[in-house]
């Protein structure tokens, strides 16, 4: 195991400039994590906050006032005169963000069943005014609901059919994996980030030791002893997976660091599966440039611009929502592209069935395709390149 | 027989790099390979030690068929080749247990090959060094310590000592003789005839591929018509003074420049002492007068026209 040896001696030399991709990606994940805690904690408080809500009644029955009574449960009645002026300040310096007009007629119309229509003036886009719409919707439907049913039915009776109705309520328990599923968004991002950390050392340690072992003089040398090529270039493979394994489960290792702060969930699993998917297509893009790479000074060189370069168009670094639509078109002819599709789609999964799974697969088996194509081409290269 | 290569020919596409060479190596001899740069000894050692591909002939060494996976062959071959070829990112010491580790499995033999390796070298104060820190001279010796580590029986160098000081070129061969006298037999290609001269048993001199002429230096060296080379410092030498010089017998050549008279003549007894006398005739006032005997140079010059390093 003389090759095996001397290869993994090789890369030892070149592990300085290995670990600053570690300690990088350690810094970002860290940084990353201490600003997904603090979003954590604001993202599921939920505090109950009311409108301020003013009531012009252009008439006074027992149905007006049933409404007013109701919509004072989820807002804070203001009054005010009925001057515009008052009423254009009172908006303009939110006093109130609704103001709601009952008009003249209004609970004939509803006793008789005909349409009624409110006017309302609002603050736009404010969400509480969303909820006093409904509620006057739901007031008003079902004020019509019990004229058409109930003959000869009193405006006293109806606010009290009302009131009973509207009283009820059902608490109601939302089972949503929201919280899950953002947890997982960062154990997304550290994953999306590892392509970038996995791709650079590999690129540099692999391009490294292919450099040494494609100087013609050694390999001449190397052809001189009693030892076939079939059996250097086994050693040679078994060395650069060892190194491909060994340094996905560093960089997998740190991720669960992270990843594993909030518990451990299925959707780790298979994002470690991705990454490690990644970590051979890595190997094999490492493998290619490594061949065509000729001197020691051009490998940093080389590794910035594809490392960077994948990872920008990719959606490593950029959400793939930010990027245009011909930049992912291009990006899809690279396997980073894939790579972060499979980790978002992991991300955002609660149930792991067939149907949910088979987009992930197909972008891992993209992936695998593009490392046998990447080791295909690169072995072309080597061949052409010894026959010279 | 160590060595046999019978009507070998390679070419590359139009030049005919090896042409029909002829090639025997015995037992226990120093073979030298001389001629110039270019003229085929670094593509005849390639295709002996089969890492290239030839268009003719039969190569045998050790009695065998040579063949890229003839592994019981190489086990028993050291290669020494012309560029240095080790790996800066192993120290001294573990580049030559390497190289010995492809020959020799046994760890605890190893240790020891590569300890008597070191010494054989010289690199004791520098097996921690790695290769970058290494002067040209010690770089070389590496080179040879990789390739002679495993003890083989025949040991190819091939051009070992270019680019290095006298004092380390002196150990090298030095150390090639004792490799010798260890019981190895060596073939030792170069282009510098001193070096061929002082450690080889037996020369082979070849240009543009061929063959040209083998056997012991002073076989090849009676091989031409040249016996001695007299040399003259002289202010004035008229042109009727050379004429008569030339005519004088066993006389081959002579030449007045730059206030050199240079007589060459053939193989004699007396040769100088014609020459003395004849300038003692003349009254020719010289300074210096020295007499040299043909070198391989002369000998390569005499069959092929050009020097050896042109």
């Amino acid at each position: 195991m003389q090759v095996f040896k001397l290869c993994l001696k090789i890369l030892k030399k070149n592990i300085r400039s290995l670990l600053i991709y570690i300690v990088l990606f350690l810094g970002i994940s860290t940084i990353m994590a201490s600003s997904a805690s603090t979003e954590q904690n604001t993202d599921f408080s939920f505090t109950k906050s009311k409108a301020r809500l003013a009531i012009i009644s252009e008439e006074s029955t027992p149905l007006t006032a049933g409404l007013q009574q109701e919509l004072a449960k989820i807002a804070h009645l203001v009054a005010l005169p009925d001057e515009i002026e008052a009423l254009q300040d009172a908006l303009y310096f939110r006093t109130v963000s609704y103001i709601l007009r009952i008009p003249k007629g209004f609970s004939e119309k509803i006793m008789r069943g005909q349409p009624v229509k409110l006017h309302k003036t609002v603050i736009p886009n404010s969400y509480s005014n969303a909820y006093l719409d409904l509620s006057i919707d739901q007031y008003l439907n079902s004020a019509r609901l019990y004229v058409e049913q109930i003959e000869d039915l009193s405006q006293e009776e109806l606010v009290q059919f009302l009131q009973k109705d509207l009283a009820v309520e059902t608490a109601v328990e939302i089972k949503t994996n929201d919280r899950q599923a953002a947890k997982q968004t960062y154990s997304q991002y550290f994953f999306n980030y590892l392509s970038y950390s996995l791709l650079s050392i590999l690129i540099l340690g692999l391009s490294a030791l292919l450099l040494v072992f494609n100087n013609q003089d050694l390999q001449k040398r190397n052809a001189c002893a009693p030892l076939s090529t079939a059996n250097v270039n086994r050693q040679f493979v078994l060395a650069v997976l060892v190194f491909t394994v060994l340094t996905w489960l560093v960089m997998a290792l740190l991720c669960l660091v992270f990843a594993l702060k909030d518990g451990f969930t299925v959707n780790i699993l298979y994002l470690l599966l991705n990454s490690f998917i990644f970590a051979l297509c890595a190997a094999s893009i490492s493998y290619l440039i490594g061949t065509l790479v000729k001197s020691p000074n051009a490998i940093p060189a080389i590794s910035n611009v594809v490392t960077l370069g994948l990872s920008f168009i990719s959606g490593v670094f950029v959400p793939m929502e930010l990027l245009g639509k011909q930049v992912l078109k291009f990006a899809s002819f690279t396997p980073t592209y894939w790579y972060v599709t499979a980790n978002n789609r992991l991300a955002s999964l609660t149930k792991f069935n067939y149907t949910n799974l088979q987009p992930v697969f197909t972008s891992m088996l993209i992936q695998l395709g593009f490392a046998l194509a990447f080791f295909a081409v690169a072995l072309v290269l080597g061949k052409n390149r010894r026959l010279q | 027989m160590i060595v046999s290569v019978k009507n070998l020919v390679k070419r590359y596409d139009d030049l005919l790099a090896i042409d029909h060479l002829n090639l025997t190596v015995h037992d226990g001899e120093v073979f030298g390979l001389l001629g110039p740069n270019g003229s085929g000894k670094t593509t005849a050692i390639n295709c002996i030690l089969a890492l290239l591909e030839y268009d003719k002939g039969e190569i045998e060494i050790f009695g065998r068929p040579m063949k890229p996976e003839a592994y019981d062959i190489k086990r028993h071959i050291g290669v020494v080749m012309q560029n240095v070829a080790v790996y800066n990112e192993l120290t001294v010491e573990e580049n030559i247990n390497y190289f010995c580790g492809l020959y020799v499995a046994d760890k605890k033999l190893r240790q020891e090959l590569v300890r008597e390796a070191i010494e054989f070298v010289g690199l004791q104060e520098f097996t921690k060094y790695y290769p970058k820190k290494l002067s040209g001279g010690l770089l070389r010796r590496l080179n040879i310590a990789c390739g002679i580590a495993h003890k083989p029986k025949l040991i190819i160098l091939d051009e070992p000592t270019v680019a290095v000081d006298p004092q380390s070129r002196n150990k090298i061969l030095e150390g090639i003789l004792e490799l010798n006298q260890q019981g190895a037999t060596i073939i030792y290609t170069t282009h510098y005839m001193e070096e061929v001269e002082q450690i080889c048993s037996r020369i082979m001199i070849i240009d543009k591929g061929r063959s040209i002429a083998v056997g012991t230096k002073d076989e090849l060296k009676a091989m031409i018509t040249l016996g001695e080379k007299i040399t003259v410092e002289s202010q004035r030498i008229t042109a009727a003074q050379l004429s008569a010089l030339r005519r004088l017998p066993n006389i081959v050549s002579a030449e007045y420049k730059n206030r050199l008279l240079v007589i060459k003549s053939s193989k004699g007894s007396n040769n100088l002492e014609t020459v003395l006398e004849f300038i003692k005739q003349e009254k020719i006032q010289f300074g210096k007068i020295y007499s040299e005997l043909p070198t391989l140079n002369d000998v390569f010059l005499e069959i092929t026209g050009k020097q050896l390093r042109d």
